[in-house]
């Protein structure tokens, strides 16, 4: 790996968004391909991340800076990678549901996809079961869904029904997450996967897309 | 002149039930002695004995003599129940004393037996003492007619009876031999009796033993805790107080849980209102007990709460409280009649309830406000209750800014390894000291678990001797770190040593909830300061309300981050004061009108959905 892509690697670990910033533009700068700096320096650093989280060395706020300094490498970056090159998975449409306006989890879960390649079409909050059917119609391979109160989390399964009545159901695949969503809940309302916390979202992303 | 080999002697002062303790050499008053353990003790004349405010009962140990001040000031009963003035007494030994609610920081002091005080009593229900000419057969007038003929010689000239007294009157007026104490709501022009009460004559008192009449009831309700006043309503003082569980936390843990409850269940608000409703019922019939009488003598009452308990307390929808984007159904002060929620006091009474700001501010921050009088301040001020929402309000500059944070459950014990709530056996303190951890106990008890304030200490602690960095990873650095299922712990009380036979540890997992609890107060008091255009710098006084707020080292809180870094002096643990603004209200019109002006003027801020609060929290998450 070439030092200043290391570099980057490092300073996503470290949460350093400046720094990686900074690397990012000298990588640029010294005709590294954007490909790699994307691959090696960014989706591998996310990887370390969620796996760090995953062994409970790294908690909510080291992933939550650690994206914000992915994020912000990968919009300087973003301008500079071709169509052809980038292998994504797929592309995600997250939002949280309607009635709810939570978005740090909602956040931090669309920039692990990000950092793990995927297209994100970020919805924002408080989004109605018909801005979700419009982003299936509009192509994504997921829907992600996400509620932190037990009241909205209702939505969740109205927005289900939404998509079986569009007779869209079939052409995508729906993950739900969130503080009060369970796995039995995710059973209950037909939907396709559940992520327990934001690195595991990934693989059960990763997983949908292959199925 | 002393010996010179003869130390000073030196009290233990324990005040309760603030909890503070607090060494004082002798010749210290007991007010003096408060004053030092940072206790706000109110003495409106600043200690010179000539408001009265400073009262305190001693429980235990020996002070001084009664000074004449004392004498003229208290009454018999208040002298015989051990009552003394703080700037009178001092300990001749260890003391324990009990500070009244009311002696406890309201700074606008509510009482009318002072001397030229120039705060008053502004009373929303009066009594009106009247003998009724009986009927005969020269006067065959109702006894409605010759009543409210009565009252219009008295200076009433328009007066409403409802149904409710009706049914009791002819029959009270003759068993009373036509005198009787009427309670009259909502002033001369238009009144309204509340309430038919025997004279409270000394014969009564010794057929039934009731000493106290004339009496108003204010509560608290908080989301788990209820605190209830027992209040004369003729001088404003507190008789009793008395607390209890929210009985709804059985169907739910929190506000949102039990919204949740009362969508999914048909008869759910109803079922939530009325074991609330019972509960307050069973604090009347303590109260009552307590004092002495009988709960027909009270005939107003205030009831604060946050948004959700106000409305499941009143009848109100909750369903639009749960989804944004959160609204309540009404903001306006309400009047109710207290019959109509069944809440059993005068069969006539009217229940009070301030105004709410927003669906997650509620009541009990205006009352807050209210009692802590900073609406109107010059300064800026910040001011915030701690619980499994934080509200927080910013006055500055003539703004009034309030929002809501989502500080969680992490205080009361909950998502930390041996978390508990504040109860006996609850490490409440904790300082570290080279290897010695040294713990101090609710209750002095062996440790079973942590509470709010016991973690916060902990990870300050932790925190500054270098075993937790600045972005919450724990390091093996210490005697007490240890190694568990792989992860790495602090051990603040070793197995042999813990009231279970288990270790009492920190774990990392603790350090990030409480990262993410102290990460959205602060990020909450940040936003305010930004839409206001200050700095935490200008905050000239940061006043801390709320039960866990009581009891938490300012210190810590400082350290961690939870509270921006300012002089010690200028932060005030207040205990609580929406409590003692329900009291306020309960006696003062005027304080109507003022919580109705607070809630007009405050400009509520929806965090979730204001730009600063995300860049705001993720600086705040870390140490």
């Amino acid at each position: 790996m070439h030092p200043t892509i290391n570099e980057i690697y490092e300073g996503i670990i470290n949460g350093q968004n400046a720094f990686v910033q900074q690397k990012v533009k000298d990588a640029l700068a010294a005709g590294l391909p954007p490909a790699d700096i994307l691959n090696q320096g960014m989706i591998a650093a996310m990887a370390e991340v969620g796996k760090r989280f995953e062994e409970g060395e790294y908690y909510v706020p080291e992933m939550l800076i650690a994206a914000r300094a992915m994020q912000g490498g990968m919009a300087l970056l973003k301008p500079h990678l071709k169509q052809g090159e980038i292998k994504s998975p797929g592309k995600v449409a997250i939002g949280t549901v309607k009635g709810d306006l939570h978005d740090i989890g909602k956040n931090l879960v669309a920039m692990m996809l990000e950092g793990a390649g995927f297209e994100i079409m970020d919805l924002g909050t408080d989004v109605t079961p018909q801005k979700f059917v419009e982003a299936v119609r509009a192509g994504v391979n997921i829907i992600a869904m996400s509620a932190l109160l037990t009241t909205t989390m209702t939505n969740m399964k109205v927005t289900v029904t939404a998509l079986e009545e569009a007779g869209l159901r079939g052409q995508v695949k729906i993950m739900i997450g969130g503080a009060p969503v369970t796995e039995a809940y995710a059973k209950q309302i037909g939907a396709d996967g559940y992520g327990v916390d934001a690195s595991r979202a990934v693989g059960v992303a990763k997983a949908l897309v292959t199925a | 002149m002393t010996d010179s080999t003869q130390y000073p002697k030196i009290f233990h002062i324990d005040f309760e039930p603030v909890g503070r303790r607090v060494e004082v050499p002798a010749g210290l008053t007991l007010l003096e002695a408060a004053q030092i353990a940072g206790v706000e003790l109110v003495a409106i004349c600043g200690g010179s004995g000539s408001c009265g405010t400073c009262r305190v009962r001693l429980m235990q140990g020996e002070l001084s003599a009664l000074t004449l001040v004392e004498e003229s000031e208290l009454s018999r009963e208040e002298i015989l129940s051990g009552c003394r003035m703080a700037c009178q007494s001092l300990p001749l030994s260890d003391v324990r004393v009990d500070i009244p609610p009311e002696s406890l920081t309201a700074p606008q002091r509510l009482q009318v037996e002072g001397q030229g005080i120039d705060v008053s009593v502004d009373p929303i229900v009066v009594p009106a003492d009247i003998h009724v000419a009986p009927p005969g057969l020269y006067d065959l007038r109702s006894d409605v007619t010759r009543l409210k003929a009565t009252l219009a010689e008295q200076g009433y000239p328009s007066v409403t009876i409802e149904q409710t007294i009706l049914t009791d009157l002819s029959e009270q007026l003759r068993a009373q031999n036509w005198s009787t104490r009427l309670a009259m709501r909502g002033g001369i022009l238009g009144s309204e009796v509340v309430g038919i009460l025997p004279l409270p004559t000394d014969d009564l008192r010794k057929e039934t033993g009731h000493t106290s009449t004339f009496l108003g009831f204010a509560v608290d309700v908080g989301t788990t805790k209820l605190a209830a006043y027992l209040v004369d309503l003729t001088n404003g003082m507190t008789l009793a107080k008395a607390g209890a569980m929210n009985p709804q936390i059985g169907y739910g843990e929190d506000v949102v849980s039990r919204i949740a409850y009362a969508n999914e269940h048909s008869d759910g608000r109803c079922v939530l209102q009325e074991r609330l409703v019972a509960t307050l019922n069973q604090l009347v019939t303590e109260l009552c007990a307590e004092v002495g009488t009988s709960r027909e003598q009270i005939v107003e009452a205030v009831i604060v709460g946050n948004t959700a308990m106000h409305h499941l307390f009143a009848g109100l929808p909750v369903r639009q409280l749960g989804a944004a984007p959160y609204v309540p159904v009404v903001s306006d002060s309400l009047e109710l009649r207290a019959r109509d929620i069944g809440l059993d006091l005068s069969p006539a009474a009217r229940v009070y309830l301030p105004p709410n700001i927003a669906g997650y501010v509620g009541a009990d921050h205006v009352a807050m406000l209210l009692a802590m009088d900073v609406a109107r301040a010059r300064h800026t001020v910040v001011t915030l209750d701690i619980g499994t929402n934080t509200e927080i309000s910013l006055v500055s500059e003539g703004r009034h800014l309030s929002c809501s944070c989502a500080s969680g459950p992490a205080f009361e014990g909950a998502h930390i390894h041996d978390g508990m709530r504040a109860a006996p056996g609850a490490i409440e303190r904790v300082r570290i000291m080279d290897a010695i951890v040294r713990i101090h106990t609710i209750g002095g008890l062996a440790p079973v678990g942590i509470c709010g304030s016991g973690i916060l200490d902990a990870i300050a602690e932790l925190l500054r001797i270098g075993v937790i960095d600045r972005r919450g990873g724990m390091m093996e650095k210490h005697p007490q770190t240890r190694q568990h299922n792989g992860k790495v712990e602090f051990v603040l009380a070793n197995a042999e040593a813990s009231g279970h036979g288990r270790a009492v540890v920190v774990t990392r997992s603790d350090v990030n909830t409480i990262q993410l609890a102290k990460g959205a107060i602060r990020a909450g008091v940040e936003v305010l300061l930004k839409d206001a255009g200050k700095t935490a710098a200008d905050i000239q006084e940061f006043i801390v309300a709320g039960a866990f707020g009581t009891y938490l080292d300012l210190g810590s809180a400082v350290r961690i981050g939870m509270f921006p870094d300012l002089p010690i002096d200028r932060f005030r643990q207040v205990g609580n004061a929406a409590g003692t603004g329900a009291r306020q209200l309960l006696i003062s019109a005027a304080r109507r009108k003022e919580a109705e002006r607070i809630a007009q003027q405050v400009e509520y801020i929806e965090l979730t959905t204001h730009p600063a609060f995300t860049e705001e929290f993720y600086k705040a998450l870390m140490f």
